[in-house]
């Protein structure tokens, strides 16, 4: 290898400042699935009987299932035996009425995160509702929302206060038989974020959950369900994070969106769990079901995704596109380093007329790690005038890497136009040079051609995150990029 | 099918007497093997990620057996002649077994070495040891199994360094009868700095369904040149099979140029493994009608530094066919500088047609320019309007822009005879789109 | 021969033209000049008749007949040529082919008999001799991997063999060297007669040193802003847009 090939090499090496582990004193289940631990599961969190009923189901499904095998992605069979589904931080009877309840450890560890939930340092105009291990520990803002008429709170508690609203929705987009991993979240899902937009209601201010993985041998699975009423508008924004540990942890979470006509939602994501250290040992595994149903005619749902954590990334943000004129988009940033693996894309499945969505993926691989997009395009016979547009793109950074492209492409009316485009680079060394002669550093060289590479998918991010996942990767790449 | 499989066995143990190169025990092992492998994977179903948009359940309704035409009397000489391309060596095969009275290889230049599997197992069996499987024998479905238990003949071609076939080879596969199995398996071996044109033609002399499973090996040498033009213009019932697998030794150029026009399920595969600095060119044009399925499934492996994949395949659906192509290039780490293009182009004409394509790049080499690109759609309104703008009107703009979208492939034949018996083909397979001749003439 | 009265058009709600009148007499050279973006490639578009305008007011009136009521293929053969920007490429079909074809569409639409295939040769050879053109590119795809200027080129073969009564040249200058401008002006000014006319259509004056014309117009902002004889190039070469646009706007 050359000495500028070796330099990428060093500069992408990454530090993973997230993995400090919290001390609390956590209430956790014994490892171990069973009907037992679902029944206790539904019990403690005082879950209403449909729920508990559904629980059943899922996991009398999921024990007829196999693990999924068709994914560009290696890793050793999960014992699910020897997980615990269950962890939440001891917390006083009736869990925190207010922040100034909160275990001042835990607000430390979401300050370390830079996640203030104190509303006097929030971030400007992001409602936060931050999940440690299976429960949510705090959700600001919920005072400002409740005027608009926002529903944002924990699933548990929506699961109180809404139950025939999650009744209505939850399993209507991700069915409980949907696949492996969804059955098991089904069964098992701790917490999660639940967002309800009335109609005709711009939602006032962008909406965030912060995950955390905290405990050992524990598994997350959270689930999260939005709803978009007529004519209504919001933003979402989802971060994760976990502490360093030489086991694997496995995060199975499933994600619902619905959008009803004319509405329109966007779910950004900042993926940054622990990707196991230099030698592959360690990390998330990220096994997630994320998809959105554009039900009403006009509807429109966007995902943007920065992937940069986990050891085994699997997930395939979706659109349904069943309203007339509906419009799904993907941009993903995807980027693996040392042993970790990535299978994730999208699928677009076209029904309505006239329904249109863009995919642009870019996926960064290095060290020794797998990068594979994988994204179905589907046009229904109804689905006339049905366009999509898609573009992968691959950086490979080093020679030991791999960068793979799976479309899958499935038309079936005369009218639709798609077009699919994927190519496969990598940082030349004429690049390096040029930027060098040109008076950059080989750090900011590297960093400024990473970036270019990923533009158009950082800006479709929120501000806040924007500079968040530019600073990601910076972190991978050198360790100060703003 | 259990049954089906089952029935397969049974009759093996009747019929493979008769099958070339009972005396070898090496051939009568592969054979062996490729029975029990194929009763029990049995033929493809979607079910399997390689073969998931076709649906060969039609091969599995019937069981086809080999069926020799007891003498050429029975069939139509003429028939068979109008397939004969000019100035070429043309290759018969009746039913999947060489037909020495209708060929027509008398003036083949004596250092080149061509006659059919059964004569060479016979004569030369050690020499076809040497090759055969060879390029398969990483394939594992049901149809390379079944093939290797149940072929009845084939040719070998072998050209020593430094030859060329001052003519090229035409073999031309003709099933005569229903129900019939016409299995070949095919091996050319082209020496060092040696040149060959190939072209198989899979025709058919009934209107009945039959099955063809035919393999071909082919093993390029250094700095040798082959082109190989298969035009699959089968009846409507038909079901085929064909793989042709490829090893190219370091700067052996290889053209593909596959044209499947007839059948009722066909699938083309087409395989190639390239060695340093070698290039391949595949391209494909499938016209589909009726309720033809036409799947096309390419892999290329680079293996090594500096080798070039070229990869351009047309689909055109009308009515209520459906066409697929799956095409996957790999990338192996030592095979840096790889250079490779990979396109997929679709048009669908009708509201019933259906068009899946799963173009793949597997990549694990850094210093590479691979691309992919694919098309679903109609035809291009700037050009339709360009069209107008010189007089003609919209429909014939259409036609001929269709016909162009096609005949692109057609010119990229470099055989001045080949393409004129492919564009005839053409021709007459979208008649109600009144193509014209001259339009590229 | 050509007029135009009053003439806006939009695209996708936009109004590009907001009021074109324009008188182009048999023989005459006009020359339509203007800076990016005012509308003088959606000028020939719509004379040629591309779908996706919308004309909202207005009219265009070609040897009596309303052109606008007309498809683009009879336009054609009513005598309007359009020498495109952009010639589009069409892998699969051949030159000549297309010479044939078009040739023999006009001729049928008049009324009259196929041409001869003899005939036909003798007509091509001697109109690509007229564009410096080599034979062999007309058994090429249409403008396939053809260079900028071979593609320009090839326009104006078409032109002299359909023989239209009005060319439109949209842009025929840019992206020529100097070397292959001298050859299309020359091929151009040898079709000029008494019964044909030219709306050429440029951004800059340099063709007009090559073809010279009877009249300019400046077209800016969707409106002819001013016109006049050749010397209105030559002031425009030396002033630029700017001073007009902002007559214009004042």
């Amino acid at each position: 290898m050359s000495t500028s090939a070796q330099q990428i090499e060093n500069l992408i090496g990454k530090n993973y400042k997230q993995g400090f582990v919290t001390d609390l004193e956590t209430e956790s289940f014994a490892p171990g699935l069973d009907e037992v631990v679902v029944r206790k599961l539904s019990a403690i969190k005082k879950e209403p009987a449909f729920m508990l009923e559904y629980r059943l189901k899922a996991l009398r499904h999921w024990m007829t299932m196999k693990t999924p095998e068709w994914a560009f992605v290696k890793f050793k069979p999960i014992d699910y035996q020897a997980i615990s589904y269950y962890s939440a931080p001891k917390k006083k009877e009736d869990g925190p009425k207010s922040l100034d309840e909160v275990d001042p450890e835990l607000l430390d560890t979401y300050k370390k995160l830079g996640i203030p939930l104190d509303e006097q340092e929030r971030l400007a105009g992001v409602a936060v509702d931050a999940v440690f291990d299976s429960v949510s520990v705090a959700t600001t803002f919920k005072g400002k929302l409740k005027e608009a008429g926002v529903i944002f709170c924990p699933m548990s508690e929506a699961l109180q206060e809404y139950p025939e609203l999650v009744e209505q929705y939850l399993g209507s987009v991700v069915p409980h038989t949907d696949n492996f991993f969804a059955a098991l979240n089904a069964a098992v899902f701790s917490d999660g974020s639940f967002v309800y937009i009335p109609e005709g209601v711009r939602c006032p201010m962008e909406l965030s959950t912060y995950f955390r993985i905290n405990a050992a041998n524990t598994g997350q699975f959270e689930r999260t369900l939005i709803i978009a009423d007529e004519g209504s508008h919001v933003s979402y924004l989802e971060g994760c994070t976990a502490p360093m540990r030489d086991e694997n942890q496995l995060h199975a979470a499933v994600v619902e969106l619905i959008a009803l006509e004319n509405a329109e939602i966007k779910y950004s994501t900042v993926q940054n769990w622990y990707p196991g250290d230099k030698t592959g040992k360690g990390g998330i595994y990220n096994f997630v079901t994320k998809r959105a149903d554009c039900r009403g005619d006009n509807s429109k749902v966007s995902w943007t995704q920065v992937e940069t954590g986990s050891a085994i990334t699997w997930k395939y943000p979706s659109c349904i596109l069943r309203g007339n004129n509906s419009i799904g988009e993907f941009y993903s940033v995807a980027l693996t380093n040392n042993y970790q693996q990535a299978d994730t894309g999208t699928k677009m499945i076209h029904i309505g007329e006239n329904t249109s969505s863009t995919i642009i993926s870019k996926g960064i691989s290095a060290g020794k790690a797998q990068n594979t997009y994988r994204g179905l395009v589907k046009v229904l016979k109804s689905a006339k005038n049905a366009r999509n547009y898609t573009q992968c793109d691959s950086l490979l950074v080093g020679d030991r890497c791999g960068a793979h492209t799976f479309p899958y492409i499935e038309i079936k009316q005369p009218s639709a136009q798609v077009e699919h485009e994927a190519t496969t680079s990598k940082i030349s060394e004429d690049q390096l040079f040029f930027c060098q002669q040109r008076g950059l550093s080989p750090e900011d060289a590297v960093s400024m051609i990473v970036n270019g590479f990923c533009k158009e998918v950082f800006k479709e991010l929120p501000m806040e995150f924007a500079v968040e996942a530019q600073a990601l990767l910076g972190i991978s790449l050198e360790g100060s990029v703003g | 099918m259990a049954a089906q499989r089952n029935q397969y066995f049974t009759e093996y143990q009747e019929l493979h007497e008769e099958f070339p190169g009972q005396n070898l025990p090496w051939l009568n092992q592969h054979r062996k093997v490729a029975l029990a492998r194929f009763s029990e994977l049995g033929f493809p179903s979607s079910r399997d990620e390689e073969w998931r948009y076709i649906n060969f359940s039609q091969v599995e309704k019937k069981v086809f057996l080999p069926k020799p035409v007891e003498s050429t009397d029975q069939v139509d000489r003429t028939a068979v002649v109008s397939y004969f391309v000019d100035d070429c060596f043309n290759l018969v095969f009746l039913n999947g077994r060489f037909s020495t009275q209708l060929s027509d290889i008398s003036e083949l230049p004596e250092n080149i070495f061509l006659c059919s599997m059964k004569k060479a197992l016979q004569q030369f069996p050690e020499q076809v040891s040497e090759y055969f499987a060879k390029a398969t024998e990483n394939e594992d479905h049901g149809f390379i199994h079944f093939n290797t238990a149940w072929f009845t003949d084939g040719w070998v071609l072998k050209l020593p360094e430094n030859t060329q076939l001052d003519k090229p080879l035409h073999i031309i596969h003709v099933a005569t009868d229903s129900d019939v199995l016409a299995a070949t398996r095919n091996i050319a071996v082209v020496g060092e700095n040696a040149r060959a044109d190939l072209l198989e033609s899979y025709v058919s002399l009934t209107t009945d369904a039959y099955l063809t499973t035919a393999v071909n090996e082919i093993f390029i040498g250094k700095n040798a040149q082959v082109s190989f033009c298969k035009l699959q213009n089968e009846n409507g019932k038909a079901l085929h099979y064909s793989g042709t697998y490829v090893k190219q030794e370091k700067q052996a150029h290889f053209i593909h140029e596959s044209f499947s026009f007839g059948g009722q399920t066909s699938r083309n595969e087409v395989h190639t493994d390239l060695g340093q600095a070698s290039e391949c060119e595949l391209n494909g044009l499938y016209l589909g009608r009726k309720k033809q399925v036409l799947d096309n499934h390419t892999r290329i492996h680079h293996r090594l530094p500096d080798a070039i994949s070229r990869e351009t395949y047309k689909g055109i659906l009308d009515q209520r066919a459906r066409g697929i192509f799956q095409g996957r290039v790999i990338v192996h780490k030592d095979a840096q500088k790889t250079d490779s293009e990979m396109n997929n182009r679709n048009l669908l004409l009708s509201e019933d047609a259906e068009a899946d394509t799963k173009p793949q790049l597997e990549i694990y080499a850094d210093d590479v320019k691979c691309a992919h690109g694919v098309t679903v759609g109609q035809l291009d309104e700037t050009s339709i309007f360009y069209l107008q703008t010189r007089c003609i009107d919209k429909q014939a703009a259409e036609n001929m822009l269709t016909f162009a979208f096609a005949n692109e492939m057609v010119d990229k034949i470099k055989q001045n005879q080949f393409r004129k018996l492919v564009l005839e083909q053409l021709l007459t397979h979208f008649p109600q789109m009144e193509m014209r001749k001259e339009w590229v003439l | 021969m050509l007029t135009i009265e009053n003439l806006h058009v939009s695209i996708d709600d936009k109004l590009i033209l907001k009021g074109i009148d324009l008188e182009v007499k048999s023989g005459e050279v006009h020359a339509i000049m203007g800076p990016n973006g005012s509308g003088k490639s959606t000028l020939s578009h719509i004379l040629a008749g591309k779908p996706g305008y919308t004309v909202t007011q207005g009219s265009i009136t070609y040897l009596g007949k309303d052109l606008l009521d007309m498809e683009p293929e009879i336009r054609a053969r009513e005598g309007v040529f359009l020498a495109f920007q952009y010639p589009v490429e069409i892998p699969g079909v051949s030159n000549i082919y297309l010479l044939k074809a078009a040739l023999n569409a006009i001729r049928k639409y008049h009324g009259l008999d196929e041409v001869d295939a003899m005939d036909f040769l003798k007509i091509i050879k001697q109109k690509t001799a007229l564009v410096e053109m080599d034979q062999e590119f007309l058994y090429r795809s249409v403008n396939q991997g053809f260079s900028g200027g071979e593609k320009k080129r090839n326009e104006i073969l078409q032109m002299a063999v359909l023989e239209p009564k009005l060319c439109i040249l949209d842009e025929t200058d840019s992206g020529l060297d100097i070397d292959a401008l001298k050859v299309v002006a020359n091929g151009v000014n040898s079709l000029r007669s008494a019964e044909r006319s030219f709306i050429m259509i440029t951004h800059y004056q340099r063709l007009l040193d090559y073809i010279k014309p009877d009249y300019v117009h400046v077209l800016a902002d969707g409106k002819i802003v001013k016109s006049g004889g050749s010397e209105l190039a030559l002031e425009l070469e030396k002033k630029g847009y700017s001073w007009l646009e902002e007559q214009a706007a004042a």
